[in-house]
């Protein structure tokens, strides 16, 4: 009967304690891991984040641009359309005055 | 089939002096005259300038060339001179005039061929339009004086530029120095003190022609001539062969009338050379209306190379007719007609002004933000008053006098 207790408690004991060896060795190498990770996510999000800036950036500056543009292209049409309103009532007085 | 209504008139080779812009022999069987031709414009130059030396009226050379500013077009740009006419649907004798392309044809015919003589005209205003149908030259008279009819003599009271019961012989007379009555009573064809109208819907009835012109018409035709005025703006023709299409701005409210005339030709046409037309051609020639023949149809199949392209012309060292101006005096009065800022307004003003009737001499003097519009010179205060009130009355500037800088 002491015999099997011994030999049960030894089959409890051993893996516990191969248990808690790999244990302790793996928990090192996973944090040291984690933190690699870490720092390439902190990295990666510092990134996306550069990157989202400058395109929010760029996107603000094509706005802008696009925008100005817009105004210049409608300006010119202003300056356009009253250049050509000057012309036809200029032309229409010229017309009248050639009558008799 | 090569269209000649393609934009890009550049051309190769060396341009031609002379082109022949009035005179023309008719072949047998043809119904298309003349060659379209091109310009190179210079610095100065305006369209109504280009249009008289070249025999044109005001619409044909603006519709040939749509978007080029009638006066003040870019040096260096190339137009197109639409001396190709279509003629009228019309009896070849005497003179015809048709309304929408506002150009007259005189007949001349001898033992051995058809010559026709063309000029452009202008033409009776929407309100008071010429009448059409058929007439003959009643009388002729050089110098004539005109008397006023009763309803210009009331447009005028209106405007506040009250006209005498006669105007003599002279620059203020409307008529010009040539006038044939027509049996119609109260229309004529005349010249003009107002050479930049010809090509415009201007008058009160009565068709006036460039002074030039009016002259030889004037020599060249023989009281009891028949007179017919059509109005055509469709006008379809032969030559070589090829069917060509010349459309014009219908005159209001005669497109669809005269739309369907011509469609009925066409369908005829088609129906005798058991081919199909195309008709998606015809619509565009007739929607762009630049008042150009255009090779729509081979009558006799294999006529590519017969279409003729427009000839390179020189640009001449003076064109005949272009006002001129005096150079500036310190002696002289002078009106102030415009201060803007754009030189392009004030050129176009200058040149508007300059090309009334009788002309008023114009310049622009620049300074340092804008540019000033100015009237003269006029030998004392009562002529550039008399300009002043011109300017107000026809143009509606508000002129300023100057007076003289020396006292003469």
């Amino acid at each position: 009967m002491k015999r099997s207790l011994l030999l049960i408690s030894m089959m409890l004991v051993l893996p516990v304690t191969l248990i808690g060896c790999a244990t302790s060795g793996d928990l090192e190498k996973v944090q040291a891991e984690q933190k690699l990770i870490d720092a390439k996510a902190e990295q990666a999000l510092q990134d996306a984040q550069a990157a989202k800036a400058a395109a929010d950036a760029a996107k603000l500056r094509a706005d802008e641009t696009s925008a100005r543009a817009e105004d210049a292209i409608k300006a010119a049409e202003e300056r356009e359309r009253i250049a050509d309103e000057k012309a036809q009532k200029a032309d229409a007085a010229f017309q009248r005055s050639m009558r008799k | 089939m090569k269209s000649v209504q393609e934009k890009a008139w550049s051309f190769p080779g060396h341009p031609e002096k002379e082109i022949e812009r009035n005179e023309f022999t008719v072949a047998k069987g043809e119904d298309v005259i003349g060659r379209l031709a091109v310009i190179r414009l210079e610095k100065g130059d305006t369209l109504p300038d280009i249009a008289r030396h070249f025999g044109l009226g005001i619409n044909a050379i603006s519709t040939a060339n749509p978007g080029v500013d009638i006066w003040v077009p870019e040096a260096g740009e190339s137009i197109m001179l639409p001396l190709s006419f279509i003629l009228p649907d019309a009896p070849r004798k005497g003179i015809v005039v048709n309304l929408a392309t506002m150009r007259l044809f005189q007949y001349k015919e001898d033992d051995k061929s058809l010559v026709v003589s063309t000029y452009p005209v202008g033409v009776g205003t929407k309100e008071r339009p010429t009448p059409r149908g058929q007439m003959r030259v009643a009388r002729k008279a050089t110098r004539p004086t005109w008397h006023v009819p009763a309803s210009i003599a009331e447009d005028h009271r209106k405007k506040g530029d009250p006209l005498p019961a006669e105007v003599p012989p002279g620059p203020q007379n409307p008529l010009g120095e040539y006038a044939l009555y027509l049996s119609k009573s109260g229309y004529l064809i005349h010249g003009t003190n107002k050479p930049a109208s010809i090509g415009l819907k201007a008058t009160n009835g009565c068709m006036r022609l460039y002074p030039e012109n009016v002259k030889k018409l004037y020599n060249d035709t023989p009281v009891n001539t028949p007179v017919v005025i059509v109005n055509q703006p469709y006008l379809i023709g032969q030559r070589d062969g090829v069917l060509y299409m010349e459309a014009h701005t219908p005159l209001e409210g005669s497109g669809t009338v005269e739309q369907e005339k011509v469609y009925a030709k066409l369908r005829n046409i088609e129906d005798k050379s058991a081919r199909t037309l195309d008709w998606k051609k015809v619509k565009e020639v007739q929607t762009e209306a630049r008042g150009i023949p255009v090779p729509i149809f081979e009558i006799r199949q294999g006529s590519e190379k017969e279409v003729p392209k427009p000839i390179k012309v020189e640009h001449p060292d003076k064109l005949y007719g272009k006002p001129e101006i005096p150079e500036l005096r310190l002696d002289a009065w002078y009106v102030l007609a415009a201060d803007v800022r754009e030189e392009i307004d004030a050129l176009r003003i200058a040149a508007i002004i300059n090309h009334q009737g009788p002309q008023i001499p114009a310049r622009v003097l620049s300074r340092n933000k804008g540019y000033r519009v100015i009237a003269g010179p006029f030998n004392d205060i009562s002529e550039a008053k008399d300009a002043a009130k011109r300017l107000k009355i026809d143009l509606d500037i508000d002129g300023i006098l100057i007076e003289p800088v020396q006292k003469g």
